[in-house]
C-alpha cells in the first residue's frame, strides 16, 4: 500500500516536471519570485534587528535560525500541498473533483499529488540558506543526532501546516470559494517567525495549543540552541501526528457532505 | 459647461463599477481585514519588544515607529498595482482596441479606475484605523493641517506610483510574463516605499537607494506626516519633490505607452 | 444475473436559500432556510450485462444526478444501488476498477502532456498489467485512429480527437460498465459517427455494459436497444426504442427553399404545412403514411426547389408527448 503510493507520486511527480519543462521560463520565475518575496521581508527584519542587541534576550541571527525553521516546514506545505488552496475553484466547482472519486486512489492523494508546486523550492532554499547562515554565525555544531532532529522537527512543522490547511480546505465541500478561511487560519503562522516570548501569554497559548505553529519553529529553536528547551521541543512529532489524524478526519467529514450534495 | 458636465457622467460612471465589484468578492474583504489585524499584532509585539531593548532607532520614539508602522501596513494596498495584469489581460484579449476607441483618455480612465480603488480600499480599511487608535495605541493627529498635509502628499504619492505602474505595466507590451515581474515588482517596491521599515531607520546606503527610486512618495512621504514622523511645516519640501517626480514620470509614461502601442500597430495585434 | 439494479433510487439536493446582500448572508448562516431539491425521484431498473442503455430526458431532468450515484460519486437519498454486486458509495475504490466515467465536459487528460503520458498515468492508476496495456494501446491505435496521435500533447487536439482519446482513457483498464454523460457534445457529424461504431464494438467484442446519455436522438437510435426516459427526477418510459420511434417520432418535417416565390401547389398526401413565407416553405408528414422522399419529389413537381432539409423530430418534444401521457394513450 505504502509502496504503491510512494511509486504513484513519484510518477506524478515525473509527470509534473515534464509539464513544467513545457513551460521553463515560467519554472525559472516561480522559483526566483518566492525568493524575491522573502527577501523584502528578510531585509526589514535584518535591518530592525541587526540594530538592536537582541530581541527579547533572542540575537540576530537566533531570530534567522526560528525564521529558517518555519519557512522550511512552510516550503513542505507549499511544494506538497498548495492543491489544497485552489480545491474550491479549481476542483469542486468545475466538476474535476469527481474524477477523483471515480479513480481507485485515495481521492486526497490523488487532490495533493495533482500538482507538486515547485515555487515552494524557492521557500525551501531561502529557509535552508537561512538555517545554516545562522547556525554557521552561532557556531552550532550538528551532530548526527542533532540533524535527526532537525529534519524530523522540519518534516512536523510541514506536517502541521499542510495540517492545518487541510481542515480549513475541507470548507470548499461547503462554501467551495475556501481560499479566504485558509488564508486567514495560514497567516497565524507568522507570529511563529519571532520568539513566542515577545508576546503576552495568550497568544502563545494560542500558538501553542489552537493553532500550533509555534511547534513548527520556536520549540524547536529552544532545543537547537539549547536555551531551555524543556518538554514541548520534544513534542512536534507527536503535534503533527494528532493533528494529521484529526485534519484527516475533517477531511472525510467534508468527503461525506460532498456525497450528499455533489455541489 | 457642456463638456465638463460629460466628463463627469464619463469618469462617475467608471467609478460606479469600482463597489459593485467590490461586493461580489466580499469574501476576500473580510479576509483581509482578518489578515490585517493578525499583521498588526504581530508588528506590535515585535516593535514592542524591539524598543524594550533601548534607544531610539533612526531617532524615533517607539510612539512615532507604532504609528508609522500600523499606518503604513493600511496604506500597502499602494504597493499592489494590478495594472500589468491589466495590461496583459487586455492585450490577450485583444481588449485594447476596444478600449483605445472609447471616447476618453485612455490613461485618465484608468486614473480614474485607480483612485476608485484606492478610495474604497481606504473606506474598507476605516475599521482598522479605529482599531489601531483604540488597541494599539495608535495617535492620530488632532490638527487638520495634518491630516491635509497627508491627504495632499497621499493623492500625489499614488500619482506617482501610478504612473511608475504605467510605465512598468508596458512590459506587457513586449513579454508575456507578466506574473513574474510583477512579483519582483511587489518585493522592491514592499520595502523600498517604506511599507515595511521608515526609511531612516534603514542603513545608509539603502537610504540613499530608496531616495533615488520613486518608491518612498507613496507610503513613506503621506505616512510621516500622519504619524508626526515628519513635521507639517516640512509640506512643501515634500509636495515640491512628489511634484517633480509625477511630472517626471507622468511624460515618461505618456511617451513609453506611444512607443508600445506602435508595437502592436505594426504586429497588427 | 443483472449487473446494475436500481430500487426506489432518489436523490435531494438540499440548497440553502439566501437573501442578496451581506444581511441575507448572514442570516443564511445563523439560520438558513433549505430547499429541497428532488432530482432523482424514486427510480428502479435493472440492467443486464452487455445491455446498450440510452438515458435520456430533458435538461436537468436527473440524468447526471442517477450517474453520479451510479458511480459512487453521490450518496444516494433513499433507495439502493448496487453495480457488480457491490454498493458503488460504499465501495468506491473497488467500483471503480470495473467501471470506466466519461463526462462529456470535462477532459481527463493532462493537457500540457502528449496522450500517451496521460495513457501511462491511467496505467499505473488502475495498476493494469503491461502486456494486456500494450494490446489494448494496439487496439486503439487502430480502433479509434489514435496511432499518430499518441505524441500530441491534448492542447493540440480538435475537439473530436480529444473525444476519441478519452474513450480510451475511459476504457484501456477493460472496464466492465461504461458510464457516458453526453460523449458526443460538439462534435461533428463524422466524428459523432465514428465513437457510436467504436462504443458498438467494444459492446460487441468485450460484452462491456454501455449507459450514455445524450440529447442527440442520433446517438440513441444508432446505438440503443433500450431507452430509459426520465422527466423531472421520475423515470416516464423503459423500454426498446422501436417502441417510442413508432409511436412517437411518427412526424417529421420537411423545409424547402425555392428558387422563385411560392405560388399555388397541392399539399402531398400525408403532409401539412406548419409554416410558409415567401420563398420557403416547411411541411409536417406522417412517416407512417408516406416517406421524405415521395414528399419532396411531389413538391418539386410542382415548384421549382433550390433546397431542402429533413428535421428529426426533437427530443424534448417526443419526451413532452410521453410525459402528457401520450404513450398509453
Ligand atoms: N449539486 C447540486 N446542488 C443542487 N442542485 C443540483 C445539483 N446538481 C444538480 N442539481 C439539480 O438537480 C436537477 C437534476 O440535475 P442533473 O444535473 O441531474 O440533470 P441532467 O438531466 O443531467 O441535465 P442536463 O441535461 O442539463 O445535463 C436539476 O434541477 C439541477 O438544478
Ligand atoms: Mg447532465
Amino acid at each position: 500500500m505504502l509502496r504503491r503510493y510512494t511509486s504513484l507520486y513519484w510518477f506524478f511527480l515525473i509527470q509534473r516536471f515534464k509539464i513544467l519543462m513545457e513551460y521553463r521560463l515560467n519554472f525559472f520565475i516561480g522559483l526566483t519570485s518566492t525568493i524575491f518575496l522573502q527577501a523584502a521581508g528578510l531585509l526589514g527584519i535584518w535591518v530592525i534587528v541587526s540594530q538592536v542587541p537582541d530581541l527579547n534576550g533572542w540575537t540576530l541571527d537566533q531570530v534567522l535560525l526560528i525564521y529558517g525553521l518555519l519557512t522550511l516546514a512552510k516550503s513542505i506545505n507549499h511544494m506538497f500541498a498548495d492543491n489544497l488552496w485552489v480545491i474550491g475553484w479549481g476542483y469542486v466547482r468545475p466538476g474535476g473533483f469527481d474524477r477523483f472519486l471515480v479513480r481507485p486512489i485515495n481521492p486526497l492523494f490523488h487532490l495533493l499529488a495533482d500538482r507538486f508546486c515547485h515555487d515552494g523550492l524557492g521557500n525551501f532554499l531561502v529557509g535552508a540558506a537561512l538555517v545554516i547562515v545562522s547556525s554557521i554565525n552561532l557556531h552550532l555544531v550538528w551532530t548526527p543526532l542533532n540533524l535527526l532532529y532537525l529534519i524530523v522537527v522540519v518534516i512536523s512543522g510541514g506536517v502541521i501546516f499542510i495540517a492545518l490547511n487541510l481542515i480549513t480546505a475541507t470548507s470548499a465541500f461547503w462554501i467551495i470559494e475556501s481560499i479566504p478561511v485558509t488564508q486567514i487560519v495560514f497567516n497565524t503562522h507568522e507570529f511563529a517567525r519571532f520568539p513566542l516570548t515577545i508576546y503576552p501569554k495568550a497568544i502563545q497559548l494560542f500558538l501553542t495549543i489552537l493553532i500550533p505553529y509555534g511547534f513548527a519553529s520556536y520549540y524547536p529553536a529552544t532545543q537547537i540552541l539549547g536555551r531551555d528547551p524543556g518538554l514541548l521541543a520534544w513534542l512536534p512529532p507527536f503535534v503533527a501526528l494528532v493533528l494529521a489524524v484529526f485534519s484527516y478526519r475533517v477531511w472525510l467529514f467534508g468527503l461525506k457532505h460532498y456525497g450528499g450534495t455533489g455541489s | 459647461m457642456n463638456r465638463l458636465r460629460h466628463l463627469f457622467n464619463v469618469y462617475g460612471a467608471v467609478l460606479a463599477a469600482v463597489p459593485k465589484f467590490y461586493t461580489a468578492y466580499r469574501a476576500w474583504v473580510w479576509m483581509e481585514f482578518v489578515v490585517q489585524i493578525l499583521a498588526m499584532v504581530v508588528l506590535y509585539f515585535f516593535w514592542q519588544a524591539v524598543y524594550a531593548s533601548g534607544g531610539a532607532l533612526g531617532g524615533l520614539t517607539f510612539q512615532q515607529t507604532i504609528n508609522y508602522v500600523m499606518l503604513a501596513q493600511m496604506l500597502m494596498p499602494l504597493v499592489e498595482n494590478r495594472l500589468i495584469f491589466n495590461f496583459g489581460w487586455m492585450l490577450r484579449e485583444g481588449q485594447i482596441a476596444i478600449d483605445l476607441l472609447r471616447p476618453m483618455d485612455f490613461q485618465a480612465r484608468l486614473y480614474v479606475d485607480a483612485v476608485g480603488n484606492l478610495f474604497l480600499n481606504l473606506l474598507v480599511k476605516a475599521p482598522l484605523l479605529i482599531m489601531a487608535v483604540v488597541f494599539f495605541q495608535v495617535q492620530l493627529p488632532r490638527d487638520v493641517t495634518t491630516w491635509l498635509v497627508f491627504i495632499v502628499a497621499l493623492a500625489l504619492g499614488h500619482a506617482v506610483m501610478f504612473f511608475f505602474d504605467w510605465i512598468f505595466s508596458c512590459l506587457a507590451f513586449y513579454s508575456t510574463e507578466t506574473w513574474g515581474l510583477s512579483v519582483v515588482r511587489v518585493a522592491v517596491v514592499t520595502f523600498f516605499s517604506g511599507a515595511i521599515v521608515p526609511l531612516q531607520m534603514m542603513p545608509h546606503w539603502l537610504q540613499t537607494t530608496a531616495n533615488l527610486l520613486p518608491f518612498a512618495q507613496s507610503v513613506y512621504v503621506p505616512v510621516s506626516f500622519l504619524s508626526g514622523v515628519t513635521p507639517s511645516s516640512a509640506a512643501a519640501q515634500a509636495w515640491l519633490i512628489q511634484l517633480a517626480w509625477l511630472i517626471g514620470l507622468g511624460v515618461i509614461s505618456r511617451l513609453v505607452f506611444r512607443r508600445s502601442l506602435r508595437k502592436i500597430t505594426v504586429q497588427g495585434g | 444475473m443483472s449487473i446494475i439494479h436500481v430500487q426506489d433510487l432518489s436523490k435531494v439536493y438540499r440548497i440553502v436559500e439566501k437573501d442578496p446582500g451581506l444581511a441575507g448572508s448572514f442570516k443564511a448562516l445563523f439560520r438558513p432556510r433549505y430547499k429541497d431539491i428532488l432530482a432523482v425521484d424514486r427510480i428502479s431498473f435493472t440492467i443486464e450485462p452487455g445491455e446498450l442503455v440510452g438515458y435520456i430526458g430533458v435538461n436537468g431532468a436527473g440524468k447526471s444526478t442517477t450517474i453520479k450515484m451510479l458511480t459512487g460519486i453521490l450518496l444516494p437519498s433513499g433507495g439502493a444501488v448496487r453495480v457488480l454486486e457491490r454498493d458503488p458509495y460504499q465501495q468506491r475504490v473497488p467500483n471503480a476498477r470495473d467501471i470506466g466515467v466519461v463526462f462529456g465536459q470535462r477532459s481527463q487528460l493532462w493537457w500540457d502532456l502528449p496522450l500517451i503520458e496521460s495513457l501511462n498515468f491511467i496505467q499505473r492508476i488502475y495498476e493494469i498489467p503491461p502486456a494486456s496495456f500494450k494490446r489494448r494501446l494496439d487496439e486503439f491505435a487502430e480502433t479509434l485512429e489514435l496511432k499518430a496521435l499518441f505524441g500530441t500533447p491534448i492542447r493540440n487536439l480538435s475537439l473530436g480527437q480529444k473525444m476519441r482519446a478519452e474513450l480510451a482513457a475511459t476504457l484501456i483498464h477493460d472496464p466492465q460498465v461504461v458510464y457516458l454523460d453526453e460523449p458526443t457534445i460538439g462534435l461533428d457529424l463524422l466524428v459523432k459517427e465514428r465513437i457510436r461504431e467504436f462504443i458498438k464494438a467494444q459492446n460487441r467484442q468485450r460484452n462491456v455494459t454501455v449507459i450514455l446519455t445524450t440529447h442527440d436522438l442520433g446517438d440513441i437510435e444508432e446505438i440503443c436497444q433500450r431507452v430509459i426516459m426520465i422527466d423531472a427526477g421520475r423515470i416516464i418510459y423503459d423500454g426498446p426504442l422501436s417502441l417510442i420511434k413508432a409511436r412517437f417520432g411518427k412526424f417529421r418535417e420537411i423545409t424547402l427553399e425555392t428558387a422563385s416565390p411560392i405560388g399555388l401547389f397541392a399539399l402531398p398526401t400525408g403532409a401539412e404545412i406548419v409554416q410558409q413565407a415567401d420563398q420557403r416553405l416547411t411541411l409536417r408528414f406522417d412517416r407512417t403514411v408516406t416517406t421524405a422522399s415521395q414528399v419532396a419529389a411531389a413538391i418539386m413537381n410542382q415548384l421549382e426547389v433550390a433546397d431542402f432539409s429533413l428535421a428529426e423530430p426533437d427530443l424534448a418534444s417526443i419526451v413532452k408527448q410521453i410525459y402528457s401521457g401520450a404513450l398509453h394513450a
